[in-house]
């Protein structure tokens, strides 16, 4: 019987060329808020595929926000030091939280269900309060200020069509670092999110692919938080509190667990929303909660899941 | 040699006794039956023999080497399987999809007579299918065949009969048939006694725990203990 | 002494109210198997109904508590009935229901009473003076208040044919519903208890410390606390911890200030859930 394994499907192809377009928007527009809403796409897009990995195995994480105090913390200290090689600060954004996630992994996995998210609530306040405890290290409440800008080549990422340019660089890491994890394991995942006891009894490590998605997971929030300091030039505890991982969890629902397209139409659509509805976002709350209550009642497949289920079902009526 | 041997194996949950003292061998390419009224201790049996629960005391032997208190995976890697009472397949995915991970998880490759068995019960035929939108009973064999597609030597069966209509049972002594010619051994949980007296040439008896008794069926069936400890259920 | 005394008497407040709020909490997770994110949004609720009552209507203040605890109740009973009851099964998506609610809950309040702290004051005020210190009225009045109403929930729960049926709910459904009780009309009510409680506390507590549309995250992260301290679903457990707490945090902002307090807390509350998931006391709970 079939046995293929492929490392990228249709869904993974179609997010990275669809974020990929990013790169091109520079030809076309100087508007500085097109700019911003772009950057916290490409921010909210990494950050959610952090929360659809854990998803895809039927553990809903709340632990984005630290992992992306730790990827950005880490390039806003490696800056201190001068370090601002792009590769080196990418590859140290990711590093750093994943390895931190080995051992935390080796712990907060031992749960499941409602305990696995209430231990994951518990980490973000965790590292938050830490933030505040080490202020020789991380600045505490003041947050560091005047992160110097990547290097790329040579070129400091300054302007805001390069920081535009490169977090839309990070966001297709990312999507393919993620894709290429969850297209692979695709059996692996599936089945330890239907039937964790059954895979087990066939004799599936269980243990292993969770605490691979845990740690890659880790890593990808580390990319946001990277994103996210380098689009503000600043690490400032407020960014990474740990209520901000209901906006993740948000965007992910929203756009639908089912395919890598989720997280990304989650969050484009949420994030256009927020900026067209308020100019401060102030409404963004609420309609969060309104569409995850419509979600969960009516349309557990979120935006892309209901798309194609209409889409069949036309394909069906046509027939 | 011996396959399986289980050293005076017992099980508690808290204060509550689930079984005592259980020792018995199952000799490769051998075939057991267990019966016992509901409620004393079988499924949990396999439970603990297979690694899903660990057991309080007692030792579970595989090839001479101690398995008791191995994870699931591990046992399952090692060649013992189980499967379950209730259908147990990936319900959402295709019944081909649903046999290429058992292979897949099993990682020693598919057995000699998968592909026979799969045709003659009716599965390769519907191997697109949603496991979901089988039969009743067509689940439950997927779900014995995707135990056996792990290239087990051992396979614990329980209650492999349990809602399969009358003429349906005929495939469970075809799979018992099948898993043996491919040189695995197997034990049976089972409440349908004839399918028991057609099969095993040799029971265990379980009652409240302990064992009660451990011989060929014509004879342990026989004897008044057991008949009162079945009636006992049948009055209950 | 005057300082600790002092950090004793303030530990002892705030251990009752957490106590009423972890109580509620702990209550839905044991019966329901929910999580409620919304807690902190009923609490914050409490506040604002009872705050326009007495602000807007000109309602005196120890009714408008009466009709916040109302208010929250009824709107918890609700979204029980209608939109909870629907998928109370499946843990993950009671959970993101219950963030729902939060969020619109918390986006409401600020849509409609502005960013701003609100100037809502306790009617009584002034100190007493009990040994070598002084204890504000209004703490000693809420925490009478509070341990009533902690009394009020034991006699309830344990005196009472609806606690009794609560109860066995809680320990286990299949059993309680084969006895004949009936989940779908003990459910609301669990809700609407634990909702009603929250609505309460928030209603007493946030003419002392703050009303603003801030005040629900904090109280949410405390009440998780509490409930894992004490070992999820058990009652006596969340009481015990609630003092726990506030004793902790009473005495770190006195001898140490900052944070390091709710630090020592959360890092041990992570190892409890990892090492011993039944609490401190360790009776045994559902499973998730």
């Amino acid at each position: 019987m079939r046995n293929r394994i492929s490392l990228f499907g249709w869904p993974e192809l179609i997010a990275v060329l669809l974020l990929s377009c990013g790169f091109f928007v520079p030809m076309f527009t100087r508007s500085v808020l097109i700019y911003s809403v772009l950057n916290q796409v490409f921010i909210g897009v990494v950050a959610a595929q952090s929360v659809w990995i854990m998803l895809r195995m039927n553990l809903l994480s709340f632990a984005t926000p630290a992992f992306m105090a730790l990827g950005g913390y880490t390039v806003a200290i490696a800056g201190r030091y001068e370090i601002t090689n792009a590769f080196v600060v990418t590859a140290g954004a990711f590093l750093v939280p994943a390895l931190v996630a080995v051992p935390l992994g080796a712990l907060v996995l031992r749960l499941r269900g409602t305990y696995f998210v209430l231990v994951t609530f518990v980490l973000s306040e965790i590292v938050q309060l830490l933030i505040f405890e080490t202020p020789s290290l991380t600045g505490g409440s003041d947050g560091i200020s005047g992160v110097p800008p990547v290097t790329l080549l040579g070129t400091d990422m300054a302007t805001n069509r390069q920081v535009l340019q490169f977090c839309c660089g990070i966001a297709v890491l990312a999507t393919v670092v993620t894709g290429g994890l969850t297209r692979y394991f695709r059996q692996h995942f599936a089945a330890i999110e239907e039937n964790e006891i059954l895979a087990e009894s066939l004799g599936l490590v269980v243990w292993r692919y969770k605490a691979l998605g845990f740690v890659v997971a880790a890593g990808i929030a580390g990319l946001a938080g990277f994103a996210l300091v380098s689009m503000l030039l600043t690490a400032h505890p407020s960014s990474f509190a740990a209520a901000i991982a209901v906006d993740f969890i948000a965007y992910t629902i929203i756009g639908g667990p089912t395919s890598i397209l989720g997280p990304l139409f989650g969050t484009g659509a949420l994030v256009y929303a927020t900026n067209l509805f308020g100019t401060h976002g102030q409404y963004a709350q609420g309609l969060y909660g309104i569409l995850i209550l419509i979600v969960m009642l009516v349309a557990r497949g979120g935006i892309v899941g209901t798309v194609g289920l209409l889409f069949n079902r036309l394909r069906g009526a046509r027939r | 040699m011996t396959d399986l041997r289980v050293e005076s194996l017992s099980k508690r949950f808290g204060g509550l006794r689930v079984f005592q003292d259980i020792s018995f061998d199952l000799p490769a390419g051998g075939l057991l039956g267990v019966i016992g009224p509901n409620g004393a201790g079988k499924t949990t049996l396999i439970n603990v023999i297979s690694g899903r629960q660990p057991a309080t005391a007692g030792r579970v032997i595989l090839d001479g080497r101690d398995i008791t208190n191995q994870p699931a995976y591990a046992v399952s890697r090692l060649g013992l399987a189980r499967s379950f009472q209730q259908t147990n397949t990936f319900k959402s995915v295709s019944v081909g999809e649903n046999i290429a991970r058992a292979i897949r998880f099993g990682s020693r490759g598919a057995p000699p007579g998968l592909a026979s068995m799969l045709t003659d019960f009716g599965l390769m035929s519907r191997q697109n299918e949603i496991a979901d939108k089988l039969p009743y009973g067509l689940q439950k064999i997927l779900g014995l065949v995707m135990s056996f597609a792990t290239s087990p030597r051992i396979l614990l069966l329980d209650e492999p009969a349990a809602g399969l209509e009358r003429n349906e049972r005929q495939i469970v002594d075809s799979f018992v048939q099948r898993v043996r010619q491919a040189g695995a051994s197997v034990l049976i949980v089972e409440h349908d006694m004839d399918l028991i007296r057609r099969l095993c040439p040799r029971i265990l008896v379980l009652d409240a725990g302990a064992l009660l008794a451990d011989g060929p069926p014509a004879e342990v069936l026989a004897r008044p203990d057991v008949i009162a400890a079945y009636l006992g259920e049948e009055a209950a | 002494m005057a300082q600790f005394l002092q950090a004793a008497i303030i530990g002892l407040s705030l251990g009752a109210q957490y106590a009423l709020l972890a109580l509620g909490f702990t209550l839905i997770f044991g019966i329901l198997g929910v999580v409620n994110f919304a807690h902190g949004g009923f609490y914050m609720l409490g506040g604002y109904v009872a705050y326009s009552c007495v602000a807007l209507l000109g309602v005196p203040y120890p009714l408008a508590v009466l009709i916040a605890v109302a208010a929250t109740a009824a709107l918890g009973w609700v979204f029980e009935l209608f939109l909870l009851e629907r998928l109370v099964d499946d843990h993950l998506a009671t959970l993101m229901l219950t963030l729902g609610l939060y969020l619109i809950l918390s986006n409401g309040l600020l849509q409609t009473f502005g960013p701003l702290a609100m100037e809502f004051r306790f009617p009584v005020s002034g100190a007493i003076r009990l040994g070598p210190v002084y204890v504000p009225q209004e703490n000693l009045i809420v925490l009478a208040i509070c341990l009533a109403a902690i009394v009020a929930l034991w006699v309830v729960l344990y005196r009472t044919d609806l606690g009794r049926g609560l109860r066995a709910l809680a320990d286990d459904r299949a059993v309680a519903m084969a006895q004949g009780l009936r989940p779908k009309l003990l459910f609301p009510m669990a809700f609407a208890l634990a909702t009603g409680l929250a609505g309460l506390t928030g209603a007493l507590v946030t003419p002392i410390l703050a009303l603003s549309p801030g005040v629900g995250d904090p109280v949410l992260a405390t009440s998780f606390l509490t409930v894992i301290l004490g070992g999820l679903g058990s009652l006596q457990g969340a009481a015990l911890a609630a003092f726990a707490v506030g004793l902790v945090e009473a005495f770190c902002s006195v001898y140490f200030g900052g944070s390091i307090g709710a630090l020592i807390l959360f890092v041990l509350v992570l190892l409890l859930l990892v090492f011993r998931p039944t609490g401190l006391l360790g009776r045994t709970v559902r499973g998730a």
